[in-house]
């Protein structure tokens, strides 16, 4: 009961808490928020639940037409993504703030990545509650928690809770911070239940208000974001609340395998106000985001912003911008490094003195009217005319508290501005034009990102020097980890990205982009790439092995592999997307790699089948294997895939989420295996694909286990023979419990 | 030989260890014991004075108490420093000075007499025994000379606590440069730091100021720099206050509410000068405690109902006019205030739900006519929304009014706070009243500061009081919750800030040029101003520079900068030692670095400072 009551939940509430008080009644407007917040107010009143329950009940109808919708239209989903991808100028919408729509838009690959990120939110929560809840059922004191509804479901609940057990993994960096996190042990068998006492009861009784707090505390705002990228394509994920820029830029990383630079920003446009400003690392993405309108077109970019943090990469420019040029080009390294300090380093950060000519919009009009402008720290001031520049007569025009600065785009032709290099300051919540908001237009670009830089600074001070070092650190050890993430599969890191290739819509994408970017799209959605790893840019061959099971490999093939270290190469030569033929990866220095794989597929091979899902630790090995074999079996993959899942016509909506299960199952139970752990040397293109799943989970299970591991554990439990059918199943299940409920009340 | 001489006048009862022999003519004191006089060069004709080494001084300090202590007359003035900052528990000597004060008019002079003047020669030759350490073992929060007896305590706590600010007419009454010219005329006083005060004409009972004099403060901890800390605020403060250094309006107007916030807090604070590790735990344990039990108060109040009745509400879409206030029923609920047409209603959905999280919040009030009202600036996806709320009378303005602004900084009402910002609201308020009777008058007591005192005379004309007062208030909001030391702190960066800060000024005359230009010298670079214009002409970096000479004998600059960059000139308001001790100094400041740890490398100090006179 547990896992479709608190998906629903989870959906609902993020429906309801929408902007439509009234609860997802105008399901169709075009909003583009999701609003997920998990704060369902569970309060003890019987009462109270049964009314919330009915309502969410006529939510639930509404979220199953949708699935029902979108099931509808499962081949079309292929031809959506590509459109997406095509011209990006046609998706208007980054945030969701409707779920219907959200589903209808998503794109295939971003619902995998979606679902995975919610299932594995709801698995931790389920058993957090899970714990909980079968400690309270037993007990006299009466269950609040969820009561009713579940109880059709409540087929599904043992199997789940008992499962997860086993899985209970921190799901690191995703959004299901608080609820995840905490872990919670297995829940207490029921046998013991019955033979307690009242005092027992009472400690439930405990339980069930610590419960309660648990739940309160995850009253946490998550919001649903579909970020674009450079090459037209896009990422959707969920962000937390708490979560910062750097946080979701990290995450970023992980999914689309770009190189980390420190100049990666997320972006925020309004074409309305036709304007673009880069998030710094240390704010809030939520928060900004909550300020968007209903209608709003807005979008969030990942880019590479050069002016990001130019100011530590050439003080030089902003804090001597007086000198000429000659002298600043033939600035020295140690003379940057005593600027950044003087200036960063100190009791607060210094700001830039700088003084222009602006010009200033005038307020309502189109015309521009120029006035000399200093930037202090306090704010920025004008000189009135006929006064001096002494800092006793300078006019303040505004300062920095409430407002952000923005660059404006292409004013010439919206404002008649004398040029288009304009930035404009407001406050955020402002998104349409409005005499609060303050244009100004300088000679040159210089000039421009001088001002802004220098405004920057002066808000956020000495922060930004600390992101520009996170960031740094950040990118250092990304491209350490490129370097080192040859074939040896050493590398623990290996982010389960790599296992992309779920369904054909990946295809689609990878296919569409030369680039590392579009393929990490793909893997990004398939799975919550487990925080830690580095990404390496090689999304097959570094990132299948697992850390653990090196052990039990022959170490001396991989390092000398890792030492031809061709990996750096590879990220940049194979489009991994493409699944480029096994031949490409191997390339230049593919020969020393493959052999050492080999030899450990033999001997891997037979753990793998033998012991299904127990002996995870001797199964950990298989994965290398596959992981080196990986690069070429791209196309094999989807075939399995597209046999293995026979639901997806059911359900496209939710088809994200099954296809980890299937692979698990396939792993995990005795009878699918022998497929996926397909012989090595022969057919190393088929297991690849095969094997990335297996391995994927595989991974997952020896540390903690990430959420995927979860979703898959249920199906396997329900779905029993089928692992495709895990996902159909579920959500069969999920649609049968919704009916019957409706049908009790 | 000169210990004999020593030892002879030994037989008289009395401790002789400090007097040493100084040969005025040569202006030399012969502290070579073990020199022969013809080693020295002494005739017979020479007149030799037999005195202590230590002597009283009168030392104005920033906060503008002077103190008498016994400083030394014969080492260099770098030492002479150091033992004095040693005695006053003020770390890192070597970013002050010892100043020669301004020739103050006869006029004043009798004045001067009847101030007051805190005796510290009970302290004799300050310890000059184990104390390299820089982190000096406090007792009871201070060093243990002070401990001694109550007076001295209290004239401890005259060093660290920040002095309540001074009357309007006080500070009118300052010397004020009123030109670049005549800050750089205040530079010309500083003493020789490698020559002694005897030989600077600095006599028995003299006055000097103690000055921070190179603006890189280096590791200011609050813990162990509680007079170091406080005596740096008050010589920023009185920089402010006297237009020593520039600021803008708004600046002034946040340096004001920050003394206020300091005095308040600094009164009410006395125990800053517990800092001993203990007393730091016991509070701070303390305070977490309270924190905590906050946060349980507050959980319990979630939904803490402001009850306010009858609050009138106008809203005032730009173009309707101020006629419409009309009563509702409103209830501030964390961070948003709601309004009902009645009490009764109230139960019921809101005519209309605001948040205030990131609005805007002004006051309007004024007392006389009663008049109270708050302007809130909310933010919205079309622009601002203006909102007035006029309250009824004082009590409720100053609730709505805290509520309001910490809504607006998204805390709620449970937040601790509240009743902090409602207090400092009314006082406030107090001050509005009060200045009409009091005529801008010194107050008495510090409930009400004559906010005239916080900002420069200049603002003494532009505003009255009841101007003032409500902009000081304004930016007061915004640091409202900082602690003593967080204020301080704030205050400092503010001040460190500001375009002009840390630069000294000189005037010199480059060579080949015909007029006089100011040299400003700042931490990390110099300056060269048109006096005319006031326009910086040029920037050269130190670290930049290659090398630096003097010519003592035309008394003339010479600096080589890289990509053959060559400056000279001569300097007109100040010795070119200063000028040299100045630029050596900040580089010495910039050679400290926290491996090197915390002895000062005073060899190295002379090295760069002393000039010839090093040799």
């Amino acid at each position: 009961m547990t896992v479709v009551v608190f998906l629903v939940l989870f959906l609902l509430s993020s429906i309801s808490r929408g902007r439509y008080p009234s609860g997802g009644a105008d399901v169709h407007e075009s909003c583009n928020l999701t609003r997920r917040s998990e704060d369902f107010e569970i309060s003890e009143k019987m009462d109270d639940i049964d009314a919330m329950f009915s309502d969410l009940l006529g939510e639930m109808d509404l979220l199953t037409q949708s699935l029902e919708q979108e099931t509808a239209a499962p081949t079309s989903l292929p031809t959506t993504t590509t459109t997406t991808t095509n011209n990006n100028k046609e998706v208007n919408f980054s945030i969701f703030t409707d779920l219907n729509e959200s589903l209808h838009e998503l794109e295939d690959t971003d619902l995998d990545a979606l679902m995975a990120d919610l299932v594995a939110d709801l698995n931790a929560t389920e058993e957090k509650l899970a714990a909980e809840i079968q400690g309270l059922k037993v007990p006299s004191p009466p269950p609040p928690d969820l009561p009713p509804p579940p109880k059709g479901l409540s087929a599904h609940h043992p199997a789940s809770p008992a499962s997860p057990a086993g899985s209970t993994g921190s799901n690191v960096s995703t959004p299901a911070s608080s609820s995840a996190s905490s872990p919670l042990p297995p829940p207490p068998p029921q046998s013991t239940k019955p033979t307690k006492e009242e005092i027992e009861a009472q400690m439930k009784a405990d339980k069930i208000k610590l419960a309660l707090e648990k739940l309160k505390e995850a009253k946490v705002k998550k919001l649903v974001v579909k970020v674009l990228l450079n090459d037209g394509s896009s990422k959707t994920l969920m962000v937390d609340e708490r979560q910062n820029v750097r946080e979701v830029l990290d995450n970023l990383f992980e999914k689309t395998h770009c190189d980390c630079n420190v100049d990666w920003s997320l972006c925020e446009t309004n074409p309305e106000l036709q304007l673009e400003r880069a998030f710094e690392d240390h704010e809030n993405l939520v928060e900004p985001l909550l300020a968007w309108t209903r209608d709003s077109e807005n979008k969030i970019l990942f880019k590479e912003r050069g002016e990001k943090y130019e100011v530590f990469k050439n003080p030089q420019t902003f804090y001597l911008w007086k000198k000429d040029n000659k002298a600043l080009k033939a600035i020295k390294d140690k003379d940057k490094e005593i600027l950044i300090k003087e200036n960063f380093c100190g009791t607060s950060a210094i700001v830039p003195d700088l003084e222009a000519v602006l010009h200033l919009k005038e307020d309502g009009k189109k015309s521009w009217r120029q006035r000399l402008f200093q930037l202090r720290a306090s704010g920025i001031y004008y000189v009135p005319k006929g006064k001096t520049k002494s800092s006793r007569d300078l006019v303040c025009f505004l300062q920095f508290d409430n407002v952000n600065v923005y660059y404006g785009k292409d004013f010439k032709g919206k404002y008649k501005a004398p040029t288009d290099f304009c930035f404009l300051l407001k406050h955020p919540q402002i998104q349409k034009d409005s005499q609060y908001i303050k244009y100004l237009c300088c000679d040159d670009a210089c000039t421009m990102n001088l001002w802004v830089t220098g405004i920057r600074i002066a808000k956020y001070g000495a922060s930004l020097y600390e992101n520009f070092k996170t960031a740094e650190k950040r990118a250092a050890v990304s491209s350490v980890w490129t370097n080192r993430s040859a074939p040896s599969c050493s590398n623990p890191s290996t982010p389960s990205p790599t296992i992309k290739a779920k369904s054909p819509s990946h295809a689609n994408g990878h296919a569409q982009k030369p680039q590392p970017g579009p393929t990490s799209t793909d893997v990004g959605g398939v799975p919550p790439p487990p925080p830690p790893p580095p990404p390496p840019p090689l999304p097959s061959t570094s990132t299948f092995p697992p850390s653990p099971p090196e052990p039990v490999f022959a170490p001396p093939p991989p390092p000398l592999a890792a030492k031809s270290s061709p990996k750096p190469a590879f990220p940049q030569q194979h489009p991994p997307p493409n699944f480029p033929l096994p031949p490409p990866p191997a390339m230049d220095f593919p020969p020393p790699p493959p052999l050492p794989p080999i030899a450990d597929h033999s001997e891997a091979p037979p753990d793998f089948l033998p012991p299904p899902p127990p002996s995870f630790g001797s199964l950990s090995p298989l994965p290398p294997l596959p992981g080196k074999s990986l690069p070429p079996p791209p196309p094999p993959c989807f075939r399995r895939m597209d046999q293995s899942l026979p639901p997806p016509p059911p359900d496209p909506g939710f088809l994200p989420p099954p296809p980890p299960q299937p692979m698990f199952t396939g792993a995990g139970a005795p009878p699918p295996p022998p497929p996926p752990p397909p012989p090595p040397p022969p057919a190393p293109t088929a297991a690849p694909s095969a094997a990335v799943r297996p391995s994927g989970s595989v991974r997952k299970m020896p540390p903690p286990p990430p959420k995927r591991t979860t979703p898959t554990l249920p199906a396997g439990g329900g779905g029993g023979g089928g692992g495709e059918g895990g996902g159909g199943d579920f959500m069969s299940e999920l649609m049968k419990a919704m009916q019957k409920k409706r049908s009790v009340p | 030989m000169l210990n004999q001489m020593n030892l002879n006048s030994a037989s008289i009862k009395r401790d002789w260890s400090d007097h040493a022999i100084w040969w005025e003519q040569k202006q030399r004191w012969l502290l070579r014991t073990s020199w022969t006089l013809e080693k020295y060069g002494i005739h017979a004709d020479a007149r030799l004075l037999y005195m202590p080494q230590h002597k009283p001084l009168k030392l104005g300090l920033p906060n503008g108490i002077t103190l008498r202590l016994h400083a030394c007359f014969s080492s260099p003035v770098f030492q002479t420093l150091m033992g004095i900052c040693r005695m006053l528990n003020i770390r890192h000597p070597e970013e002050l000075s010892l100043l020669r004060p301004l020739e103050e008019k006869k006029k004043k002079k009798d004045k001067d007499s009847a101030e007051e003047i805190y005796d510290l020669t009970e302290i004799f030759s300050p310890l000059k025994s184990s104390f390299a350490v820089s982190r000096p073992c406090l007792y009871n929060g201070m060093p243990a000379h002070f401990a001694d007896s109550p007076k001295m305590e209290a004239i401890y706590k005259m060093l660290s606590v920040t002095q309540p600010p001074p009357a309007p007419e006080v500070v009118a009454k300052q010397y004020r440069p009123a030109s670049v010219v005549d800050k750089a005329h205040i530079n010309g006083r500083w003493l020789d730091s490698s020559r002694c005060l005897i030989q600077q004409g600095i006599r028995e009972n003299d006055r000097l100021w103690l000055r921070f004099k190179y603006f890189a403060f280096y590791d200011i901890e609050p813990k162990y720099d509680v007079v170091r800390l406080t005596q740096l605020y008050e010589q920023a403060r009185w920089s402010i206050l006297l237009e020593d250094i520039d600021c803008t309006e708004e600046e002034m107007m946040l340096f004001g509410a920050l003394q206020y916030h300091i005095s308040k807090v600094s009164q009410s604070e006395p125990k800053l000068l517990s800092s001993s590790a203990a007393m730091d735990d016991l509070e701070s344990a303390l305070q977490s405690l309270e924190v905590k039990m906050d946060g349980e108060s507050s959980s319990a109040s979630e939904i803490f109902v402001v009850k306010l009745k009858h609050v009138t509400i106008c809203f005032r879409p730009k173009k309707l006019t101020l006629k419409g206030y009309k009563q509702y029923w409103f209830k501030f609920q964390d961070t948003s205030i709601s309004y009902y047409k009645s009490k009764e209603e109230s139960i019921g959905e809101p005519i209309q739900q605001i948040n205030l999280r990131g609005c805007e919040v002004a006051p309007d009030v004024n007392m006389a006519a009663q008049k109270f009202l708050i302007r809130l600036l909310i933010p919205a996806p079309e622009g601002m929304n203006e909102v007035y709320l006029r309250c009824e009378n004082e009590q409720q303005y100053a609730q709505w009014m805290a509520a309001c602004r910490l809504a607006s900084k998204g805390k709620s009402l449970a937040d601790s706070s509240f009743q902090s910002e409602i207090k400092s609201i009314h006082s406030f308020l107090a001050m509005q009243r009060t200045n009409p009777s009091s005529h801008g008058n010194t107050p008495a007591n510090d409930e009400s500061i004559n906010t005239h005192s916080l900002v420069s005379p200049r603002y003494h004309k532009k505003y009255k009081t009841k101007q003032l007062t409500p902009r000081i208030l304004d930016a007061y909001q915004n640091v409202a919750q900082l602690s003593l030391t967080d204020a301080l702190t704030r205050f400092l960066q503010i001040w460190q800030a500001l375009p002009d800060f840390g630069l000294s000024y000189i005037v010199v005359r480059f060579k080949g040029s015909r007029k006089d230009e100011v040299l400003g010298i700042a931490p990390n670079r110099l300056i060269r101003i048109d006096l005319g214009v006031g326009d910086v002409v040029k920037t050269w970096r130190y670290n930049n520079m290659k090398q630096w000479n003097v010519n003592w004998d035309i008394r003339q600059m010479a600096i080589e900068f890289e990509g053959n960059v060559n400056i000279a000139f001569s300097c007109v308001t100040a010795d070119c030692k200063i000028v040299h001790e100045f630029i050596g100094g900040y580089i010495f400041m910039s050679t400290r670095s926290r491996e090197k740890s915390d002895t000062l490398n005073e060899e190295l100090f002379h090295k760069l400072t002393g000039g010839h006179e090093a040799l």
